[in-house]
């Protein structure tokens, strides 16, 4: 019972998967600024605004529903958390069973999916067009997405991410086998973030603030905190599923080879968003459907014919 | 590879702007450099203005006033905050009396700072 | 699908300065728009009218805060038209400098905006980094990094020394790389040809229907440059392409203004090379005789024009501006007809509004 709630709270759960995504979404900031050749942002200044964005005025435009405003991001984010708990972190698997990827992927779709009701919800022109973007956006991304990460599953001969880790100590990391998948699923984990270049459904200069636009205050705060929290069980779920071959490592050296993993993830996620422009909503459908479908079939056919 | 090299080097300038130092001045808790000619706080040099008036003729924003009762006693009050910093009366002055240092001129909240005497003559 | 009607304006992350677009939206589609204008409207040619021609170059600087000084060189030559004083040679080189600086650093704003509407924001904080260059040279020799306050009545306020000459030289030779970095980015990054190629095209016909002036009308195919085709001294010695491109769409004229950048910069070095000596500046009456004068030039954005009546006083009867962005507005609602959602940024980008300039 206290193991459990442990498990809940602090590791995997609540506290670790918080502190991670405010230390990931520092580091971003800060190499982004390196790359723009500017300063960057202090160590707290996530904290910071979290906690600026916590304590303001909670306003709703007239008309709107308070109660599923509130609700979604809550919802969200505990979707959000508990696909966190599944997914293992250096090696360390509290809650596997058969079959947990596939409600990894189901409950991070939650997200996406609240978005969209968020900018229905709070009644503005720019909500509207945010939110439905988003749900173009997700129709683009998510088929090649779930593609790609069904190739490790079908190599890995398992639907669960500690079972997939387990196949990798014994074949080698699966990103040798699938580049092509594992650059499918960075750009599907963009996608899913909805970070630069795939930020469409809240670019500023086109819907303002997308979704989010009218919502302020805590829930505006909650909001920013799940998608940091979303950005973290992405990297670790795309590390756990292409390089995840660290489970016999002693317990440290694999911690260290984690954590630097993670590290080039967020450096590549950087990286992406410094060099490329946003894509139009139709040309991302175009990108989808005409490109990284049949890219993605084409990884699945490989990883099939590997296995026979 | 010509064409190889031009397609990336948008990412050859980010690691190249990532060995770089930083660009932004880290002021205010850094000192900003200000070049000499800079048109900042307007200072006075006592012993040259004869209260003539020019400076305040052709200021074109308001900046200057001149409370004048005879040659011999007048004040002269300079308004920061109304001021444009255009250098106009550092132009008009014939005798080279009033110009501008290269001090920034800070927002105040302070009401006494508002108005400025540069020179008070009393006969 | 159901219409609904956007407001872009008069607060909006996209625009710099207040404008009101009201926006028909079908899905991810613009039907058409209308426009509203008039928010940074400060009554300037009426208060020029108030103002001493001296206290007017002031005014006439903070009319934009971008081609400030294209605006005072306009207005003081046509004062000296009407006075009829002929200001010395390195007042003119100094002047045209300034408007060749003025230039490069309005074109590279507008490229790191381009930039940052379609989401390269790297781009832009490197155009912005090259753009401090610029508007470091201008801090140092004129005082000011946006309100320069370099012309008056005569001629220009300051002269250019050895070591002002250095740094100008060494900052454009840096600039030189910089820009040249900048066009082979823009010119090879996919993503950016993707959102600006095809996007709101304007025929070499409507450009002539509109009086649309300047890189937008070069742009389309149309051979206008004040510079070369009604040239003030000096630039009537100085050699240099106007730069065109047939396209018309927001890619040409993305492609238009990094050129003319790098024009501008090649324009500096001649400047400097040619520099003559002598005063800067000669003696104006204060009281204008009564008289007109037309004086046009060639801003960062197209012609700017001056009308300037005077009546035998110290301050003008009436002074008319023009500026470039006019035209470009009565088109804008045309442009923003038929288009995506996400091609809006592009179109108001591309065509680099300057709606203190137009508002006045």
């Amino acid at each position: 019972m206290i193991e459990g709630l442990f498990f809940l709270l602090f590791f995997p759960g609540l506290a670790f998967q918080v502190v991670c995504g405010l230390a990931f979404e520092w580091l971003d900031r800060k190499l982004l600024a390196r790359f723009q050749r500017r300063v960057g942002p202090p160590w707290y200044q996530p904290l910071a605004d979290l906690i600026k964005l916590f304590s303001k005025e909670d306003l709703l435009p007239k008309g709107a529903n308070h109660l599923i405003a509130a609700l979604l991001p809550l919802v969200s984010f505990s979707a959000v958390l508990t696909a966190g708990l599944y997914i293992p972190v250096a090696g360390f698997t509290p809650f596997s069973f058969e079959g947990d990827l596939i409600v990894i992927l189901f409950l991070m779709s939650v997200p996406t999916l609240a978005y969209y009701l968020a900018g229905i919800v709070s009644l503005g022109v720019y909500s509207v067009l945010g939110g439905g973007r988003s749900l173009l956006q997700f129709f683009s991304y998510e088929v090649p997405l779930l593609i790609a990460l069904s190739g490790p599953a079908i190599l890995g001969q398992s639907w669960s991410v500690a079972g997939i880790m387990e196949a990798q100590t014994v074949q080698g990391p699966f990103v040798i086998f699938q580049p092509l998948g594992f650059i499918l699923a960075i750009v599907g984990l963009i996608g899913k973030l909805k970070r630069d270049p795939l930020d469409i459904p809240s670019a500023k200069s086109e819907v303002v603030g997308g979704s989010l636009t009218e919502i302020t205050g805590t829930k505006l705060g909650l909001w920013h905190l799940l998608m940091k929290v979303q950005a973290v069980v992405g990297i670790f779920l795309v590390i756990n599923l292409y390089l995840g071959w660290l489970k016999y490592l002693p317990a440290h050296l694999s911690i260290l080879v984690f954590v630097i993993e993670c590290l080039i993830m967020v450096v590549i996620l950087s990286v992406t968003s410094a060099v490329f422009a946003r894509l139009r909503i139709d040309q991302l459908a175009g990108l989808g459907w005409k490109i990284l479908v049949p890219l993605a079939l084409l990884q699945i056919g490989f990883v099939i014919l590997m296995g026979v | 590879m010509e064409k190889f090299k031009k397609r990336f080097s948008l990412l050859s300038a980010i690691i190249q702007a990532w060995f770089d130092k930083p660009e932004t001045v880290g002021y205010p808790f850094l000192p900003l450099v200000l070049p000499e000619g800079f048109r900042g706080a307007i200072v006075i040099d006592p012993d040259k203005c004869t209260g003539c008036g020019l400076c305040v003729r052709d200021c074109p924003a308001g900046g200057l006033r001149l409370e004048k009762k005879s040659r011999d006693e007048f004040k002269l009050m300079h308004h920061p905050a109304s001021c444009a910093y255009c250098g106009q009366c550092e132009r008009s002055c014939l005798r080279g009396a009033i110009s501008h240092s290269n001090a920034l001129v800070a927002a105040t909240t302070d009401a006494r700072e508002l108005v400025v005497v540069l020179k008070e003559k009393q006969g | 699908m159901r219409k609904i009607t956007v407001p872009i304006g008069p607060q909006h992350p996209l625009l710099k300065e207040p404008l009101s677009m009201k926006l028909e939206i079908s899905g991810e589609r613009v039907l058409g728009g209308t426009l509203r204008l008039g928010y940074v409207h400060r009554g300037i040619e009426k208060l020029a009218q108030q103002r001493t021609y001296v206290q007017n170059v002031h005014l006439i600087e903070r009319i934009c805060g971008i081609c400030s000084h294209v605006h005072t060189t306009t207005y003081c030559s046509a004062v000296e038209a009407i006075l009829g004083i002929e200001i010395p040679p390195r007042a003119q080189y100094i002047r045209a400098l300034m408007c060749e600086l003025e230039r490069i650093h309005s074109h590279l704003l507008w490229l790191g905006i381009l930039a940052k509407h379609v989401g390269l924001d790297t781009i832009f904080m490197h155009a912005w980094h090259d753009r401090e260059l610029v508007l470091d040279i201008m801090e140092s020799i004129s005082g000011g990094r946006v309100s320069h306050a370099a012309n008056e009545i005569g001629g220009v306020r300051f002269d250019l020394d050895e070591e002002n000459e250095t740094l100008i030289r060494t900052n454009i030779s840096k600039l030189h790389d910089q820009v040249s970095g900048v066009l082979d980015v823009i010119e090879n990054e996919p993503a950016l040809q993707a959102r600006t190629r095809g996007v709101a095209p304007i025929s070499t016909d409507l450009i002539r229907q509109y009086c649309m002036v300047g890189p937008i009308a070069r742009a389309s195919g149309l051979d206008v440059d004040l510079r070369r085709d009604d040239p003030w001294p000096p630039y009537d010695r100085l050699d240099f392409n106007v730069i065109t491109h047939p396209d018309g769409d927001a890619w040409a004229r993305t492609i238009v203004r990094a050129e003319e950048t790098r024009e501008s910069l090649h324009l500096c070095e001649a400047i400097l090379r040619d520099l003559p000596g002598g005063d800067v500046t000669v003696r104006a009456p204060r009281k204008v005789p009564a008289g007109e004068a037309v004086t046009r030039s060639e801003a960062p954005r197209g012609e700017v024009f001056y009308y300037l009546r005077s009546d035998g006083s110290d301050q003008p009867a009436r002074l008319k501006i023009r500026t470039p962005t006019l035209p470009a507005l009565s088109l804008l609602p045309e442009q923003l007809s038929a288009i995506n959602v996400a091609d809006i940024p592009v179109v108001l980008a591309g065509i680099d509004l300057c709606i203190a300039c137009a508002d006045r």
